[in-house]
């Protein structure tokens, strides 16, 4: 329990009775990095706001470092944290009074703030900005006095929804460099939502994966958009070009996706009690370390992972004609 | 012609003599005024505030309201708090007919709307990000909404200066609860309307002058604000 900066049971937050996230548990450990994915509208800004106590869920629970955050006041739990914004604000006023915003409100000495605030810019790249009103900064600069003043904080947590959108390659690197020297150096917990899985995984521990506000096994491989129709007791998704024999857990299915790893090839049909079978021709044929990934065109393209030994000893090449078999129970449905 | 080219000579000369009884009159007048503004500010920044940073029911009529009021013909509030003041009023016995506190009175009624109803439009057109922005750096919710009106605070000295500007003008209110008292609750617009219809024009037109200039000083310097906020 101790480890867990958050631990997240049984949440769901709802706008005007839409549900827009739904986790049934996630936990967070101390000193780690998250990479947060998913598609646009998944809910990641808003599992965000809500592990930074800037909103309060619908329902469930939050704890932090153990403790339950609706018993406690929010606003001192705040200040262990905080928050960079995907379009960060500063205050019209100058970037020393921004940075200095979060050490005022602590109630830190003047000499203090401002060795912080020296610190801080010298740590993005804006060493002597301290009086330029922020008014006159660029866009690269607001996100790097944003930065500057969460770091002046010393935060136990930093959370940063898509801070690399709207930055240039070179702020990128940097602050990834940043956060990995935080985290290392003072054990901060980092979460961070991002577009880019390249980035996520080049920076994260971990990888958390959003769909459609629920937690999805990490990242959801051939993942298709379709509808459901039902042929007597089966239930088939079309995606409008193959038809997925699925086991529906709700009413409304948008998604599916298809583990690659419960994906079965072969080059002969195989009877089973499986009720998928696909055939097509392998298009990809790329070493994902211990096993291949081979990309089968089906009618859609859908990915599938073979041992270097099966890959071997069925002789399997571009071009080549297989099967693809799985289960209805291991298709996921959105 | 002559007479009006007279009168002017006559209020250049009041002014630059630096008549007396035109400055005690002028003093009086801001000092009202100034006191009306402060504590409508203290009571409207506070209300406006409220109003333009949360959502409930009712918002828009209460908005519409304040803006009515903002046009509260100034004889009215004169009649109004006559009417509480007087002495067959229920506030009577506190004998504040004609007294420096009854225009204060008056005039915060007058001020109190305008404030309201420019802070309102000023905090909701503050961007939303500021009060997160302030939350996530850890400000308490009192920190969190001085950091919001220090965001609009050009826009709130605009709504106050709006609101100076119409109580150092309004002559119908401090007419009828002041009672323009020589040397007591006699103030530029007061002294205008009276001394102009005894016919001394020279000395209306002097502090007609005066408080033209102090119109105009108000006017640029919500100009500027403005400029400088854009």
């Amino acid at each position: 329990m101790d480890n867990f900066q958050f631990e997240v049971r049984e949440m769901t937050k709802a706008y005007n009775g839409k549900k827009v996230l739904d986790i049934s548990h996630l936990t967070i450990k101390k000193g780690r990095i998250y990479g947060m994915m998913g598609p646009n509208g998944a809910g990641k800004t808003t599992l965000l706001y809500i592990l930074s106590l800037l909103l309060l869920p619908t329902s469930g629970k939050i704890y932090f470092e153990g403790v339950d955050t609706c018993k406690v006041n929010q606003y001192s739990l705040r200040q262990k944290m905080t928050l960079i914004l995907q379009n960060p604000l500063l205050f019209n006023t100058t970037v020393e009074s921004n940075i200095a915003y979060g050490l005022r409100v602590r109630g830190v000495e003047e000499e203090e703030q401002k060795k912080r605030v020296k610190e801080c810019l010298k740590l993005v790249g804006l060493d002597s900005f301290e009086k330029r009103r922020t008014k006159d900064l660029s866009g690269g600069e607001i996100q790097r006095v944003a930065i500057a003043r969460a770091l002046a904080l010393n935060p136990m947590v930093l959370l940063l929804d898509e801070p690399t959108a709207n930055v240039d390659r070179g702020s990128v690197a940097l602050l990834e460099k940043i956060l990995k020297e935080l985290n290392q150096r003072f054990k901060i917990t980092v979460i961070l939502a991002t577009h880019d899985i390249n980035q996520a995984y080049r920076i994260s521990d971990e990888v958390i994966y959003l769909f459609e506000g629920k937690i999805a096994r990490s990242p959801l491989e051939n993942l298709y958009r379709g509808r459901v129709t039902k042929d007597k007791d089966i239930f088939l998704f079309d995606t409008g070009k193959i038809q997925v024999s699925i086991l529906p857990e709700r009413d409304e299915v948008n998604h599916i996706s298809i583990p690659p790893e419960d994906i079965i090839v072969s080059i002969k049909p195989i009877s089973t009690s499986a009720r998928n079978s696909f055939s097509g021709k392998i298009f990809h044929v790329s070493d994902g370390g211990n096993s291949i990934r081979l990309g089968v065109d089906v009618g859609e393209k859908l990915w599938v992972k073979v041992t270097k030994k099966s890959f071997q000893e069925m002789r399997l090449n571009l071009g080549s004609q297989v099967y693809l078999t799985f289960k209805s129970s291991s298709v996921e449905a959105y | 012609m002559e007479y009006i080219l007279e009168g002017i000579r006559q209020a250049v000369r009041l002014i630059f003599s630096l008549d007396r009884e035109i400055f005690s009159i002028v003093l009086l007048s801001l000092k009202i005024s100034t006191i009306s503004i402060f504590l409508s500010s203290l009571a409207g920044v506070p209300v406006g505030f409220i109003i333009g940073t949360n959502e409930f029911r009712g918002k828009k009529l209460l908005v519409t309201i304040f803006n009515t009021l903002m046009a509260f013909p100034t004889v009215v509030v004169g009649l109004l708090v006559y009417s509480f003041i007087s002495r067959q009023g229920p506030l009577g016995p506190l004998g504040l007919l004609f007294t420096p506190q009854a225009m204060v009175i008056g005039q915060f009624i007058l001020a109190t709307p305008i404030i309201v109803a420019l802070t309102i439009s000023a905090t909701q057109g503050i961007d939303p990000r500021v009060k997160l922005t302030a939350m996530t750096l850890g400000a308490s919710p009192l920190r969190t909404a001085t950091t919001i009106l220090s965001e609009a605070r050009f826009a709130l000295m605009a709504a106050v200066i709006a609101g100076f500007g119409r109580v150092i003008a309004e002559v119908g209110c401090a007419m009828m609860v002041g009672g323009n008292i020589r040397g007591y609750t006699r103030t530029m617009t007061t002294a205008i309307a009276l001394e102009t219809s005894k016919g001394e024009f020279g000395f209306g037109l002097s502090l007609g002058l005066i408080l033209l200039a102090v119109a105009f000083s108000v006017n640029i310097l919500l100009h500027w604000l403005q400029l400088r906020e854009s």
